[in-house]
């Protein structure tokens, strides 16, 4: 398997080249580094850090806080937006001059926030360097920006694998999941044929069909964007044979008619009751499969999402440190970020940790994965050597997906490939419109 | 203060070009945000989109509003219970109501497709939502649950000051149930239509959160409307500019819908 692009050193820009090397440096310098920022940590304790997170165990959440502030003897003042509506609801925020210290956002957004001085580079805070030197080489372009910026630490990772019922795959004639998108409609088709009425399901809700047209060009050996963070896909003709594969999957009745409405939730117990045969979705939902102990949930396993073939998306949100923050708060910001979203002050992994056991949730960090703590966390039914691999060199983040502009291409994205899907649109004309929705995206212009 | 403030600064930003952080004000740009949304035909699009599905809502609302205050105000067993429960549609929020709804009308499991095959009106379980013809036409009717109990009450509470004496003579001259209704209870009703109307016209036009909740706009641009056209604008491409224009494009719509309400409705009562 060859490596991820981005772990050939992301050699696109001479500045985050600088910096990438720069970290080899700031490894050997960590000690010091460390003792500062532990200084800091010291010297900012009884600081009040206001935190805001969305609705995802928020009981997990105040645990983690109430331990990181009895250890340092800080505040944290913790407040939930739900998630729907997050994206709102934190600009609204900033934008009404009462902006969080620490903040969780959507990976899309993390760059333009900084661009916007909402969320401040962490550049030069301690040990910012060693944690982005600790990550994936696949996973870093999501944290550092093409200037060099770092914009963001973890605060989950994920990558998008098919769970599939093994049962199913084996009755059907296979000896293994699909090494390629056309031999995943092929198994589609034979397991349709033998009584499985919609083999596939996956979550192409309009808001979130963006991640599955990364999966899938990324399945089919596509380069998404170039290194610049232009659109490179429209060009590619095997561009064309994804787009056809995905709307054959649909027209011919691969999955449900309501896969474009229908939830994680409806998904799951239908793979776990055997209504489905493979359902492509983060790793973590393998957890919610076999945990809802539906007929078949006993037969579901994971795998690549093309075994042999292409790549797989990468993607995870993060938090953020704010732009206003300053002084002795920023220092006890970034103490509290570290550790939310890299390491305490110990080394350990305590966040990650508790987010392996709760939610099955992952970190981009190889360290995470040999932990012995996250291995005795991680739900036992969970290939976690799989997983690891997958980070590691089968997967991408597609860097532009966290650039300024690319929210407005994510929006645009539902309504035109839904299209497709639907059939009012056929895959060249789906291929420039997504061309058209990157540059009106960038241009401001969309609607 | 608190209404005129937000609607000044909104019209105020909507001929400028807003810098995303909310500090200063930008370049004044004349009226270039609306012909850049008067050139744009998926804003026409959506216009009518928001247009036809604020017409069903509407209608759909006030009859079925009308119907149910008709009948609660009858003497029957158990009205009292069923005039109790007609507020807890209408103490849902929207976003529930979306949710309730997507089981509700869901292409596998939900009960609206199982009541339809015993009514034999379809043979087997269609999914809605996911069909453009019908999510439009699905969504407004998750919508119309919710409001047209609050239409009932509104409704309720007009009829019940209509003198039954009125009634009771027009019946002693031998006017029909249909006489009746259109002569007495119709006119008596038509202030409280007009406020039901007027409201309706206003709740029509600013949906977002049932149909968020339902298909998020989809499939395709289906159950786009104007609600989510600024959502995008403000929160996703943090153009202020063009998003206060589209919402006083918005609010336009709706003064122009709440007028014809008025003007078409409001009479005085002549009974």
């Amino acid at each position: 398997m060859e490596s991820s692009e981005n772990g050939l050193g992301l050699n696109s820009n001479l500045d985050r080249r600088t910096l990438l090397k720069g970290l080899g440096v700031a490894g050997l310098a960590s000690a010091p580094m460390f003792n500062s920022g532990m200084m800091s940590a010291a010297e900012a304790a009884s600081q009040t850090i206001n935190f805001t997170a969305w609705e995802y165990q928020p009981d997990t959440i105040k645990s983690l806080v109430a331990t990181w502030a009895k250890k340092t003897g800080n505040k944290v003042n913790t407040s939930f937006i739900p998630n729907v509506g997050y994206t709102a609801g934190i600009q609204a925020r900033q934008r009404g001059g009462k902006p969080a210290d620490v903040f969780y956002n959507f990976a899309y957004n993390s760059q333009k926030f900084v661009s916007q001085k909402w969320a401040a580079d962490l550049r030069g805070l301690p040990g910012a360097d060693k944690m982005v030197a600790e990550m994936f080489p696949s996973a870093r372009s999501r944290f550092v920006a093409e200037n060099g910026a770092i914009v963001s630490a973890p605060y989950f990772a994920a990558v998008h694998m098919l769970q599939y019922n093994k049962k199913m795959v084996a009755a059907a004639g296979f000896s293994s999941t699909p090494n390629s998108l056309q031999e995943t409609y092929d198994q589609c088709k034979k397991i349709k044929a033998n009584g499985v009425e919609s083999p596939y399901v996956a979550y192409w809700v309009k808001d979130f069909v963006e991640e599955y047209l990364h999966v899938y060009l990324l399945a089919g050996n596509v380069t998404p964007f170039d290194k610049k963070g232009d659109p490179v896909f429209m060009d590619d003709p095997k561009t064309l044979d994804v787009l056809n594969w995905w709307q054959a999957m649909y027209k011919d009745g691969m999955t449900p008619k309501s896969v474009l409405t229908d939830d994680p939730g409806k998904h799951t117990t239908s793979i776990a009751n055997g209504d489905a045969a493979f359902y492509a979705l983060h790793h973590y939902f393998l957890r919610d499969i076999v945990e809802s102990k539906g007929s078949a949930s006993g037969d579901i396993a994971q795998a690549k999402i093309v075994g042999t073939g292409g790549k797989t998306l990468q993607m995870g949100e993060v938090i953020q440190l704010g732009g206003k923050v300053t002084g002795a708060k920023k220092a006890a910001a970034w103490d509290f970020m570290k550790t939310y979203g890299y390491k305490d002050a110990s080394g350990q992994f305590t966040t990650f940790q508790k987010w392996a056991a709760s939610g099955a949730l992952c970190a981009p960090y190889p360290g995470f994965f040999t932990d012995p703590k996250v291995i005795a966390a991680f739900p036992k039914y969970m290939d976690l050597t799989l997983i690891a691999d997958t980070f590691k060199s089968a997967s991408d983040v597609v860097p532009a997906r966290t650039l300024p502009w690319y929210q407005g291409f994510q929006a645009q994205c539902g309504t035109i490939i839904h299209d497709l899907l639907l059939g009012n649109s056929n895959a060249r004309a789906t291929a420039n419109a997504l061309a058209i929705a990157c540059k009106t995206a960038k241009s401001g212009s969309g609607l | 203060m608190l209404l005129a403030i937000p609607a000044l600064l909104t019209v105020f930003q909507s001929l400028f070009v807003v810098p995303a952080d909310g500090i200063g004000i930008g370049e004044f740009t004349k009226i270039d945000n609306y012909l850049f949304l008067f050139k744009n035909e998926i804003f026409w699009a959506t216009c009518l989109r928001s247009i036809w599905f604020a017409l069903i809502f509407i209608v759909g609302s006030t009859v079925i509003g009308l119907a149910a205050a008709l009948l609660l105000n009858e003497k029957f067993v158990g009205r009292m219970v069923l005039r109790g429960l007609l507020v807890l549609p209408w103490a849902c929020p929207w976003l529930i109501v979306g949710i309730i709804w997507k089981w509700f009308l869901d292409g596998n499991i939900g009960l609206f497709n199982g009541v339809l095959i015993r009514l034999h009106l379809i043979s087997h379980y269609k999914d809605f939502l996911s069909d453009p013809k019908w999510a439009l036409w699905m969504t407004a009717l998750a919508a119309i649950w919710r409001q047209s109990c609050l239409v009932a009450l509104l409704l309720l509470a007009g009829l019940q000051t209509l003198p039954r004496d009125i009634w009771d003579a027009a019946s002693v001259d031998g006017a029909g149930i249909i006489q009746r209704f259109r002569h007495i209870t119709l006119p008596w009703l038509r202030p409280a239509l007009t406020v039901v109307t007027v409201l309706n016209v206003i709740y029509g036009l600013m949906q977002f959160d049932v149909i968020f909740a339902m298909t998020q706009g989809g499939p395709g641009s289906a159950t786009t409307l104007l609600s989510f056209l600024i959502y995008r604008q403000f929160f996703i491409f943090t153009n202020f500019g063009i998003g206060s224009a589209l919402a006083v494009a918005l609010a336009f719509i709706a003064l122009i819908g709440g007028l014809i309400a008025v003007k078409t409705l409001y009479r005085k009562i002549e009974v």
